[in-house]
C-alpha cells in the first residue's frame, strides 16, 4: 500500500530542487525582516495616532486598519504593483524608483499590511495594561508621557507578544505572494520547477518542510523572548 | 448478366484510368477547429477565412482536388484524422514527435519562431549582421518572459547574460513592458502583433529583434497533418507548399493578417 506512494514520488527531484529552492530564502527572509521592521515602526505610529485621543488623528487610522485588514494581501500587492503604475502622476513621481521594482512594491505591501494589524494587536496590549498601575504611577507624579514609556508600554509589550508572533509568522507566510509579482523568492523558484517538471507534489511538499523549519525557528525564537519577559511572574511562583 | 459485367468492368477502367486526370473527382477532406482565428475562423459572411484555409486552398489548386471543410473541436482532431473522418489537418498544428507517433505532415507552412519586443527607436543592438545575438550587449537588460516556456529556455541557455524576469501571463508580460519595468519582452510575434503592437497600448513599442528560429528550442513549425502511409499525397502536399513558397503566395496570405510573413 505504502509503496505506491514511495514509487509515486520522485525522491531524486526532491533532493534537487531543495538546493534551488534555498536560493530564494535570503529574499524571503529580506522581505520578512524589512517589511516586519519597517511594519512595527508603521505599527507604532498608527498606535499612539489611534491613543491620542484626537478624532483626526485617530479616525483617519480606523479607515486605514479597516481598509489593509479586511481585503486580501493579494489585492494589495496587485493594486500596488499592477494598479499604481497605470497612473501617470505615480510614475512621474519620486517614488517611482520603487514602485517600478517588483521588490520595492513587494516590501510596501506587506510593510502596509503588517503594519495594520500589528497596530491592533499592540492596542489590545495597550488597553490589557490595568488602570491601577497607571493610576498609581499618576499619584507618583509621573506625568503621562512617563506613564506610558515606564509602566504602560513593558506591560503591553509583554501581553502582545504571543499575538505578535502569530503576526510575524503570518507574514513569513505572506512573503510567498510576491512570487505573483515575479520575485524569485523560495516560492517563486518552487513554481518555475514545477512548471518546467510538472511534478507539482514533490517540489510543493519540499517548499513546506522548509517553511515549517523557519516557522518552528521563530517560534522558539519568540517562545525564549516570551519566557524571558515573564520570568518575574515564575520566581514570584 | 455478361453485359451488365462487361460494363460494370468498363466503368472500373474507366474510373481507374480517368480519375487521376480529371481533376475535379478527388476531394479531399479538411479539418480545422474554424474558430482559431486569424488563421481558420468563420468571417462575417460566415465563409471560412484564414491563413490556413488559404493555404489548404492553395494547396488544393495546385494538386487538382477539391476540398470539403469539416470543422473539428481541437481535442478530437487526430482522433478524428486517424478515424477518416477528413483527409488532412490543416489547422494550425505543431509538429511534435509525439504527433509523428500517431500521423504524418507536411513540411512546414507556418515556423515556431520567438522575437523581442522593445520600446521604438531604443536603439538596442543586440543582432549581428547574419541575425545572431551579440551576448554582451544583453548585459543588464531586464527581459520579460513567461515562464517556463521555450523563450525561457532559449535565453537561460543562449543568453545567460540577460536579466529576465518571469511572468505568468502573456498580458502581464506587456503591462509591465509598457510601465518600463522590463526593458523588451521575447513572445510568439503573431501574439505580439495581435494582442499587443497592433494596439493601442503597443504603439510605442515594435519588433527589435529578427525572427528567431531555433528548431532545437522553438520546435520544428506547423504543417498539414494527415494520416500515416500515404506517402504520395505528402509528395503532393510537399510539392505544392514549395511552390506557394517560391511564388510567394504563403507571404501573401500572412500579409492579410501580419505586418510579416510567417513561414
Amino acid at each position: 500500500m505504502s509503496s505506491n506512494f514511495f514509487d509515486f514520488i520522485d525522491f531524486q527531484l526532491i533532493l534537487e530542487s531543495i538546493p534551488d529552492m534555498l536560493k530564494g530564502i535570503g529574499l524571503t527572509l529580506e522581505l520578512l525582516f524589512l517589511s516586519g521592521i519597517l511594519g512595527l515602526a508603521l505599527a507604532i505610529v498608527l498606535l499612539l495616532m489611534r491613543i491620542s485621543g484626537r478624532w483626526y488623528l485617530a479616525a483617519p487610522t480606523m479607515v486605514y486598519i479597516y481598509i489593509f485588514r479586511g481585503t486580501p494581501i493579494l489585492v494589495q500587492i496587485f493594486i500596488i504593483y499592477h494598479g499604481l503604475p497605470q497612473l501617470d502622476f505615480v510614475r512621474e513621481s519620486i517614488f517611482w524608483p520603487i514602485f517600478k521594482e517588483p521588490y520595492g512594491c513587494a516590501i510596501v505591501a506587506l510593510t502596509l499590511n503588517t503594519g495594520a494589524y500589528v497596530s491592533e494587536i499592540l492596542r489590545g496590549g495597550v488597553l490589557g495594561v490595568s488602570r491601577g498601575l497607571k493610576e498609581a504611577g499618576a499619584a507618583l507624579g509621573l506625568s503621562i508621557r512617563h506613564r506610558f514609556i515606564y509602566i504602560t508600554a513593558p506591560i503591553a509589550i509583554r501581553l502582545c507578544l504571543p499575538a505578535y508572533s502569530n503576526d510575524v509568522i503570518s507574514l513569513m507566510k505572506s512573503t510567498a505572494l510576491v512570487s505573483t509579482i515575479t520575485l524569485l523568492d523560495m516560492m517563486g523558484i518552487a513554481r518555475t520547477i514545477v512548471a518546467e517538471t510538472y511534478a507539482p507534489y514533490e517540489v510543493f511538499i519540499s517548499l513546506m518542510v522548509i517553511y515549517l523549519i523557519l516557522t518552528w525557528m521563530m517560534q522558539r525564537t519568540f517562545g525564549w523572548a516570551e519566557k524571558r519577559m515573564s520570568r518575574h511572574v515564575r520566581s514570584e511562583a | 448478366m455478361k453485359k451488365t459485367f462487361t460494363l460494370l468492368a468498363a466503368a472500373v477502367v474507366v474510373l481507374a484510368l480517368g480519375a487521376p486526370q480529371t481533376a475535379s473527382a478527388e476531394t479531399l477532406r479538411v479539418g480545422m477547429e474554424c474558430t482559431y482565428a486569424p488563421f481558420n475562423f468563420k468571417n462575417a459572411d460566415g465563409e471560412l477565412d484564414g491563413y490556413d484555409v488559404d493555404v489548404a486552398k492553395g494547396v488544393a489548386g495546385l494538386i487538382g482536388a477539391d476540398l470539403e471543410f469539416v470543422c473539428q473541436k481541437w481535442d478530437g482532431m487526430i482522433p478524428a484524422l486517424l478515424a477518416n473522418k477528413f483527409d488532412l489537418v490543416v489547422a494550425s498544428m505543431s509538429i511534435t514527435d509525439k504527433r509523428l507517433k500517431k500521423m504524418d505532415f507536411s513540411d512546414t507552412y507556418r515556423i515556431s519562431v520567438g522575437r523581442l519586443v522593445g520600446r521604438k527607436n531604443a536603439g538596442f543592438n543586440l543582432f549581428d549582421d547574419a541575425g545572431k545575438p551579440i551576448p554582451s550587449n544583453f548585459a543588464g537588460l531586464k527581459v520579460g518572459l513567461e515562464r517556463a516556456t521555450t523563450y525561457s529556455d532559449w535565453f537561460e541557455n543562449e543568453l545567460p547574460e540577460a536579466n529576465v524576469v518571469l511572468y505568468d501571463s502573456n498580458e502581464a508580460l506587456y503591462l509591465d513592458l509598457v510601465n518600463g519595468r522590463t526593458d523588451m519582452i521575447m513572445t510568439n510575434p503573431m501574439k505580439a502583433h495581435l494582442r499587443f503592437l497592433g494596439k493601442e497600448d503597443g504603439a510605442g513599442f515594435e519588433f527589435v529583434s529578427p525572427q528567431i528560429d531555433e528548431k532545437k528550442y522553438f520546435g520544428i513549425g506547423v504543417g498539414i497533418g494527415l494520416r500515416k502511409g500515404n506517402d504520395a499525397l505528402k509528395a503532393r502536399l510537399n510539392g505544392a507548399l514549395k511552390t506557394l513558397t517560391d511564388d510567394g503566395s504563403l507571404e501573401r496570405y500572412a500579409l492579410k493578417y501580419f505586418p510579416f510573413a510567417i513561414h
